[in-house]
């Protein structure tokens, strides 16, 4: 029950899982803050011809789990789009990829909202009586200030992602869990295998509360 | 900060409601239900059979009841045998692991009598033959397991269909595609993300079957052993082998598994 040699014996597994957990959630937050800016001030938007989608996309990704919209997205969405194309079908690690971002785009795209609309409207009010139109007003003034208000739920919304990420296992993508997985299954050794990949999420989890920690404190007007 | 506390605790006491209904309601579903002519007559033991229904012809979730070669096969050799079932979708992993808890009394999953499981659980006697195949598209160059060096290999995790490719290309062989089943496998197959899956020959056949696929063609690498299957027990649960092996015993000797049998494998 507490062979840590299996560990050992599939090291490469865990240590490709390692690398891949972190690469897959830094472009996944990477492309979902890009999304998620977008998305956001699109459902802020007074045009419905870009409220109403951003609103849908929001809706959909958020009110489905990460788990289904990974299948649909490998098995169906993806292989229909490349086959469409005549292009060859890319590899799981690009599905879980694109899961990442479009799911956490979503939930960006509300932490900007949520961000956005807590700036009191007189700062919007001032910039523009300086002579600033709505977009100097929002890139210069706004969004910076903003910025600071979701840095804490955005480093929220990256370490859920970190977690999630663990559902790729289920498309075979050599990530953390699928190390521990795999080799918990092939060696009937539980304890050992699921407890390193406890430890080294907790440490990813660690470090990156600590980057955004030491971000508020920079950005700290106060 | 007193209305989050008062709506957290509200929170914890919906969740652990929710929990203590859950557990009723399974602790219910687990009640054995006994067979009609016989209840109350004599009282037969029942065990806990844990299965992974997503293996067709062997066992499959038609609706909400578990059906299949092996589902069949149970009940007959229960009968022989002399016992009842209570027969769960458990999935591959709990299931060895409510054995090793004593939560299972018995497993029959189409899990291959290996040496390595020997070591951990007791074998019934085996109650079929398996062969892996190696499934490729029709274009493929492939004729043997060798020619799949360096190329990505589709196979369900922790079944002997792993456990050859890992022994040809290494235990952690970038290639080898671990998925929970075998379809899963097949699709990404015929998306092209995968060279070749290899899985045991009943069980893609019935997929092959299934999605009426003629782009694949099978390959059987003569290397490859013969495997059997067997239901497995805690080591060392002599009483329950003892009764599964009478009845598996009865039913082959009284053409019974041979009628089973042909329901599902008649070629």
């Amino acid at each position: 029950m507490w062979d840590w040699s299996v560990v050992w014996d599939y090291r490469e597994l865990f240590v490709r899982g390692f690398f891949n957990t972190i690469l897959l959630t830094s472009t996944g937050v990477a492309f979902g803050l890009l999304i998620g800016l977008f998305v956001g001030l699109g459902k802020l938007s007074k045009n419905w011809f870009v409220r109403i989608p951003s609103s849908i996309y929001i809706d959909v990704f958020r009110g489905t789990p990460l788990f289904v919209q990974i299948l649909l997205i490998h098995f169906a969405v993806i292989p229909s789009i490349f086959d469409a194309l005549n292009l060859e079908t890319p590899p799981a690690i690009f599905s879980g990829f694109v899961a990442l971002s479009l799911n956490s785009g979503a939930y960006i795209a509300e932490i900007f909202r949520s961000g956005i609309q807590s700036i009191d409207r007189g700062q919007m009010e001032a910039a523009r009586s300086l002579g600033m139109n709505h977009k100097q007003a929002m890139y210069h003034v706004i969004i910076p200030q903003a910025f600071k208000r979701i840095l804490p739920p955005l480093g929220n919304e990256f370490i859920a992602l970190l977690k999630d990420s663990s559902l790729l296992a289920v498309i075979a993508v050599n990530e953390l869990a699928y190390a521990g997985f795999t080799t918990a299954k092939s060696t009937f050794v539980r304890f050992p295998p699921y407890l390193s990949i406890a430890v080294l999420y907790l440490f990813l989890t660690l470090i990156f509360s600590q980057v955004v920690f030491w971000l508020e404190r920079r950005y700290k007007t106060d | 900060m007193n209305i989050k506390k008062l709506f957290m605790s509200g929170v914890i006491a919906l969740s652990i409601s929710a929990l203590v209904g859950c557990g009723a309601a399974k602790d219910e579903a687990q009640q054995p239900v006994a067979s009609d002519e016989k209840a109350g007559a004599e009282q037969t033991i029942t065990y806990k059979v844990g299965t992974e229904a997503g293996f067709p012809p062997f066992m499959w979730m038609e609706g909400t009841e578990v059906v299949g070669f092996e589902a069949d096969l149970l009940k007959a050799i229960a009968e022989a045998g002399g016992f009842q079932v209570n027969l769960q979708n458990t999935g591959w992993d709990p299931l060895f692991d409510g054995i090793d808890k004593g939560k299972i009394d018995l497993g029959i999953a189409g899990i291959t009598i290996t040496d390595k499981r020997k070591e951990t659980y007791d074998f019934s006697d085996p109650y079929f033959d398996a062969k892996q195949l190696i499934l490729v598209p029709k274009d493929s160059t492939v004729s043997k397991l060798d020619d799949l060096e360096g190329k990505k290999i589709g196979v369900q995790s922790a079944t002997t269909g792993e456990a050859v490719v890992q022994d040809k290309f290494g235990k952690t062989y970038e290639g080898i595609k671990g998925y929970d089943d075998i379809p899963a496998a097949v699709d990404d197959l015929l998306n092209g993300r995968l060279d070749a899956v290899v899985a045991d020959n009943a069980v893609v056949k019935k997929y092959l079957e299934k999605i009426g696929d003629q782009d694949f063609k099978l390959i059987d690498d003569t290397s490859f052993e013969l495997e059997q299957y067997g239901l497995i027990v805690k080591k060392g649960n002599q009483e329950v082998l003892d009764k599964v092996n009478v009845g598996l015993k009865a039913i082959k000797e009284n053409g019974k598994y041979q009628e089973i049998y042909n329901n599902y494998f008649s070629e």
